[in-house]
């Protein structure tokens, strides 16, 4: 024993040698967004195959996480790109601005958001006003008044409905999909109440409060932000309805159905055009300084945005990306060739 | 008398046999719930064993490989080999001309497929270039929808809108099976390859090295530094203010959340010491940071249980305090130490929460080939993998996850193996 | 590479160095035997020889170390001279980009870099050599300097053996400062940002506030609906599922320690130890698909069955599943310390006429106490700490409530999800992941203390 542990310590002293310390990174280093991810990985994949530059490496830290790595400096010990399922925040552009980083916003794309339930249980039908009903905090009472929610079953919202009591897992209020989807949803369903539309119009904030708050008592579950873990569920219980991105709902056809909103089912159509109307661009940021400096960081950029990935065949698509339309993507290209960066308003 | 003796007797025993019956059913307890696990695993796993192959007629027509005629190996390589690999599988079925249908047909193939062939024929420095002109049968992987429905993941008899396979590409498949042009393999890629974000040629390979690497880190730092500490506080130190201060830093560290640890190398090892994001080196020394209570907690209780009687006997006859420890005490108190050891690698080895404040929670296709190479470790792997939404991912995690229980149980008897070396009684 | 061949050397010089400090010693020893003290060595001629052998590595190593440590900022400030004109009129950051693409250009000629710069490449490549070779030098003089002054002082009374021991305790000591160390970056790493948190928050609301709901708003132009950070709930929910977990973990594995360590036959108990082990080393991911996806609903289902409200997130199956996976913390270092109870003992106890089992309860158990105990300890601190199964099975809700069947949330779980959220890094949502991670130590800390108070009160020593 005494010999290997001789030999434990020897070995022991010899590790910082291993960090080779005139390190230079010539790979590209992504971080953010755990819902962009799935994409920017795709395009990291293929652009490290299909080009003589090293894969890039891409991490899924969160948007917050990750602006707050992309903003703190420039140089090779900080990343490149940035993924956001948010516009950066004026806060975090000035950390940037202040650290002598100019970001080019470059929009992606969308990701539809879906209401989903297993199979074997009752399709629902649903508007936005009955989403509303069903998952606010407060909702207007028979007089107009705010009242806590008094729905428990979704018959309660409307007799159409199936009588199972109001079941929803959703992303926490750190998650963006949580964020697009109450904007979209619930302060949509909002304001097709009339008290709620006249409180718009007195006190904004008011109205949004309102509108933004879901209810707490165990009729939506916080469930996380692994949208895989929340299908599961879904199948494991069929009573149940959840809220997740819509590569997950494709994927998952043959366990899980998506509820129609508005008279909309959420299929890649309907959401490329607009009529399902629940879904969230999604952006990358990218620092204009380091675009001449780490190999292969603008061609990184010109693969993501080139017809083998967005076109209509392209791959990003099959993986359940929802496409810019033609305007919008033009201008994102022009954005990019100019590097036009994000400045404060 | 005797009676009431016997009865009492009795008693005992029946107590004594209760007491026994406990103990079985503690640990059938618990290992009947690892078999339930294993057993679940496993049978989760095996469709990520085989991957199923696709025979194609491939031209390689110079046209769209080499249209300058050039026969330079970096042009060719940029050529677009997927779209011989995709005129290949409609040659097969010249009925199909729709566009829409198209689509559907490409999709039986890999997109991976033409990458793959690429890397093959221009493996070498100077390949020859004899391929290009000819038309050659190559076996292609298919995509991880039709590999699925040959495993029979996706099965027919549910309706088509809930399938993502449809009764046309279903028609297609059963033509190629009847002409022998589909066929199961072994999938060794599974071994050989890194991450990706396509299930059939998605690897562990990756992942395993940057364990590897990762985990020689952790156990060069932790174990030598634990066993040490523990020697020094159970039997150097007197009982003092600040060896109680330092004991109660040690078993509170061993109940601080492991994402901490991943903050704390954050700011450490990354900010201050600006060693690269992504390192096994790092997270290694992260790790060791979290197993480094564990070990100093089981080897002080191993320590704590060796016999004054050994120490004495030791001083009595002349060896001095270090002799004592390092000839007769120590070696006494290894199985624990060992036992600590296992463990807190154990759980190193199936931490993921602390590596992601690091940089290895991330999407790495390269193989590192050394210890500041950007890698992620085999928990990482899969939890990315669970959270991908591709459904041929499932099997591919429940694999990942026997590689490393494969990985466990060597370190473990490797332990086990010294630790029975040392065991005794006295 | 070089610095591999350097510490290889280094290595050599140091086993080196303790056969010449053996030797001279044994050369030492005098002719005449004599019990006489001063006709002795003082030491034995091994002390010597490791005495040569420390003064020769340590002060290399260190330097070495030193070296590593100050390498990159000696080559990046020659690299910033060897720049010259073309360094002038850039900013900090633009010159620390324009000299990581000339390193990336030494590293690998294929990495492109401006023509004009390609002398400064040149000149840095040479920079790194001889700087690498200088260092070098200096620390090998360095041990062989050592090596020199360290052996000349060897002499027939000389007490080499009190230095070498003196030595290797600083060394035992230093590694166990290394716990405090980290603890203190522990802290440090949490307290900057704890204290912006308690700038917004109030610190009274966070520690008895009984309603936990940062849904506060995510973008510029919105309203937060209603952000409260009451953390109560937080804490009961992380003492509920880890008391769940020690209700499984502790009888199971204390009654799987008392039987493999004196029931079992030998085979069966080196077959089961290592078993059981492997539970701690299941991925926490997977126990956490388990619990969610298999345990859950079946707790749900017999829910129904027996009329019980059981929540599909409820904290029973994340603790059961907890639990489980901590039963070898304490069943193999239980029975670590059970099987190291002297066998005088078991004897003693036998002679008398005890039963087996009324010998483990009255004269095992109280024996190994002290061990079981930090064993247990350890457990629930593991247990407190276990982040990917909560995440997965018991969910976000933060539920005030000793009720088993409902949903519980923890410390891990809120500050995982709020640190890799989407929101912004600065807003009180993730900052309160730093103060619940401060909070929780200063309370597993007070814990501890009380633990040591108990430990110390009852710990015995047999034999």
């Amino acid at each position: 024993m005494n010999k290997s542990i001789k030999l434990l310590a020897v070995a022991a002293l010899a590790l910082p040698l291993m960090a080779t310390t005139s390190f230079a990174r010539d790979q590209i280093q992504i971080v953010g967004s755990s819902t962009v991810f799935p994409f920017s990985s795709l395009v990291a994949e293929k652009f490290g195959k299909s080009s003589s530059f090293n894969t890039p490496v891409v991490e899924s830290t969160g948007t917050g996480g990750g602006m707050k790595l992309f903003c703190s400096g420039i140089g090779e010990g900080h990343p490149d790109i940035s993924n956001a399922s948010r516009r950066i925040k004026s806060s975090e552009l000035e950390a940037c601005l202040a650290a002598g980083i100019n970001p080019i916003e470059i929009k992606v794309g969308y990701d539809g958001i879906v209401l989903a339930n297993s199979v074997d249980a009752p399709a629902f039908e649903l508007t936005k006003q009955q989403i509303f009903l069903a998952l606010a905090a407060k909702v207007p009472g028979p007089d107009g008044k705010l009242i806590d929610n008094p729905n428990m079953t979704w018959s309660d919202i409307d007799a159409s409905l199936p009588d199972v009591k109001i079941e929803v897992l959703g992303p926490p209020p750190t998650s963006g999909t949580r964020d697009a989807f109450v904007e979209l949803a619930m302060e949509g369903g909002a304001k097709k109440f009339e008290s709620l539309a006249a409180l718009r119009k007195e006190d904004k904030k008011k109205f949004q409060a309102v509108a933004h708050s879901l209810r707490e008592d165990g009729a939506f579950i916080e469930a996380g932000e692994n949208d895989n873990l929340i299908v599961q569920k879904l199948k494991a219980n069929p009573a149940a309805l959840g809220i997740f991105g819509f590569s997950f709902l494709d994927q998952n056809e043959d366990s899980i159905k998506g509820a129609i909103i508005n008279g909309a089912a959420p299929d890649f159509d309907n959401i490329a055009d607009g009529s399902y109307g629940i879904s969230r661009a999604l952006y990358y940021y990218v620092k204009k300084e380091h675009m001449d400096i780490i190999p292969g960081l603008k061609e990184y950029n010109e693969e993501f945005l080139s017809s083998k990935a967005m076109g209509e065949d392209g791959y990003l698509l099959e993986k359940g990306l929802i496409p810019l339309t033609e305007a919008e993507l033009a201008e994102v290209v022009t954005g990019l060739t100019e590097m036009k960066t994000v400045s404060l308003k | 008398m005797t009676n009431l003796r016997a009865a009492h007797i009795k008693k005992r025993y029946a107590a004594e046999r209760r007491f026994k019956m406990y103990g079985l059913l503690a640990i059938m307890f618990a290992l009947g719930f690892l078999a339930i696990m294993l057993v679940t695993i496993t049978f989760r796993a095996l469709p990520a064993f085989s991957q199923t192959y696709v025979k194609v007629d491939i031209e390689f027509s110079e046209n769209v490989i080499d249209p300058d005629g050039a026969r330079e190996k970096v042009q060719i390589a940029k050529a677009d080999f997927q779209k011989i690999v995709r005129d290949g599988i409609y040659a097969l079925f010249p009925e199909v001309t729709n566009r829409k249908e198209k689509r559907k047909l490409k999709k039986l193939i890999s997109s991976e497929a033409g990458y793959h062939i690429a890397r093959v024929l221009l493996a070498d420095d100077q390949p020859d270039f004899e391929f290009i002109g000819t038309k050659q049968s190559v076996w292609v992987k298919s995509s991880d929808d039709i590999d699925s429905f040959i495993k029979g993941l996706i099965r027919r008899d549910v309706d088509e809108s809930r399938r993502r396979v449809n009764d046309q590409q279903i028609g297609w498949v059963d033509q190629l099976m009847a002409d022998g042009r589909i066929e199961k393999r072994f999938n060794w890629d599974f071994f050989k390859f890194g991450d990706s974000r396509s299930p059939e040629d998605a690897g562990i390979r990756g992942a395993v090295v940057g364990s590897f690497f990762t985990l020689i880190i952790t156990l060069l730092l932790s174990f030598p530094l634990g066993v040490l500490a523990a020697v020094y506080l159970e039997e150097y130190s007197k009982p003092s203010k600040m060896t109680a201060f330092i004991e109660v830093n040690i078993n509170n560290l061993a109940a601080v959340p492991s994402i901490v640890f991943g903050l704390l190398g954050l700011a450490l090892f990354l900010n201050f010491f600006g060693m690269p994001r992504s390192a096994p080196l790092v997270g290694g020394m992260v790790l060791s940071l979290m197993t480094l209570p564990t070990i100093i907690i089981t080897t002080r209780a191993a320590l704590k249980s060796v016999p004054p009687s050994i120490r004495e006997a030791a001083l009595g006859i002349g060896a001095s305090k270090m002799q004592t420890v390092l000839h007769h005490v120590l070696p006494l108190a290894m199985p624990g130490a060992l036992t600590g050891a296992i463990i807190g690698m154990a759980r190193a080895l199936g931490e993921t929460a602390p590596l992601l404040m690091i940089g290895m929670v991330a999407f790495i296709v390269d193989v590192p080939t050394g210890f500041t190479d950007p890698s992620t470790v085999l928990p990482v792997q899969i939890y990315i993998w669970a959270d991908s939404p591709e459904r041929a991912f499932e099997a591919k995690m429940s694999a990942a996850i026997l590689v490393l229980l494969f990985f466990l149980v060597i370190m473990n008897a490797i332990a086990v193996l010294l630790r029975r070396r040392y065991e005794r009684r006295w | 590479m070089s610095y591999l061949t350097l510490f290889a050397f280094l290595i050599c010089t140091i086993i080196i160095g303790y056969f010449i400090g053996n030797r001279r010693a044994v050369g030492m020893r005098p002719a005449v035997k004599s019990k006489l003290p001063e006709n002795k060595l003082h030491s034995l001629p091994g002390f010597h020889g490791t005495y040569v052998a420390l003064w020769c590595g340590i002060p290399s190593l260190l330097l070495l170390f030193a070296w590593l440590f100050l390498e990159p900022s000696i080559l990046s400030a020659m690299l910033g001279n060897a720049l010259g004109d073309a360094g002038i009129g850039l900013s900090q950051d633009q010159l620390e980009l324009l000299k990581g693409s000339i390193r990336r250009a030494a590293q690998n000629s294929q990495n492109p870099i401006d023509d004009t710069l390609l002398p400064v490449v040149e000149s840095y490549k040479n920079i790194v050599n001889s700087t690498g070779i200088g260092g070098m030098v200096v620390i090998g003089c360095g041990a062989i300097i050592g090596l020199y002054f360290s052996q000349k002082k060897i002499a027939q009374r000389f007490a080499a053996r009190h230095r070498v021991e003196k030595i290797f305790s600083i060394i035992m000591l230093l590694s166990s400062l290394v716990a405090v160390l980290t603890t203190f970056g522990v802290v440090v790493s949490l307290i900057f940002e704890t204290i912006r948190f308690f700038g917004m928050v109030s610190f009274t609301e966070f520690l008895f506030g009984l309603h936990w709901s940062p849904q506060i708003a995510l973008r510029d132009d919105q309203v937060a609906s209603s952000g409260s950070f009451g953390a109560v709930p937080i804490f009961a929910g992380t003492l509920l599922i880890t008391a769940i977990a020690m209700v499984i973990a502790v009888p199971i594995g204390l009654f799987s320690a008392i039987y493999m360590s004196e029931y079992a036959s030998p085979r069966f108990r080196s077959w089961a130890k290592p078993l059981l082990e492997i539970l701690a080393g299941i991925p926490t991911v997977v126990y956490g698909f388990f619990a969610a996806l298999s345990v859950a609903p079946m707790l749900r289902n017999w829910g129904v069955d027996f009329g019980l409200e059981i929540s599909s997130e409820s904290a029973l199956a994340a603790g059961v599943v907890m639990g489980v996976m901590i039963i070898p913390f304490v069943s193999s270092l239980s029975d670590d310390v059970i099987n190291a109870v002297p066998q005088s003992l078991r004897d003693g106890s036998y002679a008398l006429g005890a039963t087996r089992g009324e010998t483990i309860k009255l004269v095992l158990l109280p024996a190994a106490l002290p061990g079981i105990v930090s064993s247990v300890l350890l457990a629930t601190s593991r247990a407190i700490g276990e982040t990917m199964i909560v995440v997965m099975a018991a969910g976000l809700a933060a539920n005030l409530t000793a009720n088993p069947f409902q949903a519980v949330t923890t410390v891990t779980v809120q500050i995982l999800t709020l640190l890799v959220g989407d929101q912004e890094f600065d807003s009180p949502k993730t900052l309160a992941a730093f103060a619940l991670g401060f909070v929780l130590f200063i309370i597993t800390l007070c814990l501890n203390i009380l633990a040591l108070k108990i430990v110390n009160k009852y710990r015995e020593k047999y034999d």
